[in-house]
């Protein structure tokens, strides 16, 4: 005990020394800086800019441009990895299923005052997750934030109900895949939509475009019935949402499964072989 | 009156010192609930932090993926293993 408390003693001083040396000037130079870089002004100043409309993305919220739109295939590649997770999670826990339960579903969990309080939050939950998520290219946020939040409410009602509750709801492994792989192909159609509308307008566009860039006039609307909905992100932020959240849920209705079910599982499966 | 800037910053370096504290205990704790709990708290003053610097976006991310997802994930884990880590 008192080896650790010599422990973080020696690393809070360490560290206090250390930033006191850096914020007085130690690297040669003042930080933080007084300024913004020159290619955080560029972002910022094209972000949103009606009158720049050769390279703007016509969103506000400029860290949501960077993400689906000037960096766009780079966050699909991430969305790609992710999606590699998940599925080497489901080819490992392939075949093996939850024993069906021994005593009537609402017995399990935890007191019943929890369980009311899950019921009123979940709601909350959902809804913040689809305004995090829908405005994404308006406010701080985006789909994997949205999407993030939006796998909190299964994960709440698999603690605190059980696993035969959630499946009960309709929230079952293969269910999830199928949203999975909708929010995934939602992503890919979007990713080619303003190349398919130029080459039936016979013009040139390019994939992952969003608004008119220079010798590719072509674009999806920003506003949707006066609603500015920043011609993909809108689409890229509920897609992405809809994989992530199913995506985490995968991976919980996989571990949730009991560890004996897991064990009598494999054993049958070696002795097979 | 301390100027509201360098109350910002002075706030930054406490959550600092205080999440290298909960680090240390994460790491240095043989019981792995309790070391996730600390590696929790350790997520919760960065969640701070990163909305103190202005960067609302990774908040919003971080706070359901460090808060909930991940200690979610280890706690599930641990229970199918062993709660006391063993030399």
């Amino acid at each position: 005990m008192n080896g650790r408390i010599i422990g973080i003693v020696v690393i809070v001083l360490f560290i206090t020394l250390f930033s006191l040396v850096i914020a007085l000037g130690g690297l040669g130079y003042d930080l933080p800086m007084e300024r913004v870089r020159l290619i955080a002004r560029t972002y910022l100043s094209i972000a949103y800019n009606p009158f720049n409309r050769n390279y703007t993305v016509m969103s506000p919220e400029v860290v949501t441009s960077i993400v689906w739109d000037f960096r766009g295939l780079d966050t699909l590649f991430e969305t790609v990895v992710f999606y590699l997770a998940i599925i080497g999670s489901v080819v490992l826990a392939r075949g093996l299923k939850s024993s069906p339960p021994e005593k009537k579903i609402e017995s399990y969990g935890l007191s019943l005052i929890v369980k009311t309080v899950t019921r009123i939050t979940i709601g909350m939950i959902i809804a913040i997750a689809a305004s995090i998520a829908l405005h994404g290219h308006l406010t701080p946020g985006g789909g994997f934030q949205g999407g993030a939040v939006a796998a909190i409410a299964p994960l709440l009602v698999l603690v605190i109900f059980s696993r035969y509750y959630l499946e009960n709801l309709g929230v079952k492994k293969n269910v999830m895949l199928a949203i999975r792989s909708i929010g995934l192909l939602g992503i890919g159609l979007t990713g080619f939509s303003v190349l398919l509308i130029g080459l039936f307008s016979g013009v040139n566009a390019y994939v992952f475009q969003n608004q008119p860039k220079p010798g590719a006039p072509v674009g999806l609307p920003y506003k949707f019935n006066g609603a500015l909905i920043s011609g993909t992100l809108w689409f890229f932020n509920l897609f992405e949402m809809m994989a992530v959240a199913a995506g985490f849920t995968i991976v919980f209705l996989l571990l949730s499964i009991p560890e004996r079910d897991v064990l009598e599982q494999l054993k049958e499966e070696a002795d097979k072989h | 009156m301390i100027d509201p800037e360098l109350l910002v910053f002075g706030l930054l370096g406490f959550l600092g010192l205080v999440s290298v504290v909960a680090t240390y205990l994460a790491i240095t704790e043989k019981n792995l609930i309790k070391a996730v709990l600390y590696s929790a708290i350790q997520s919760t003053v960065y969640a701070f932090i990163y909305y103190l610097l202005m960067a609302p976006d990774i908040v919003l991310v971080y706070v359901p993926v460090a808060v909930g997802l991940y200690p979610a994930v280890i706690l599930f884990l641990i229970h199918k293993t062993e709660k006391e880590e063993r030399d």
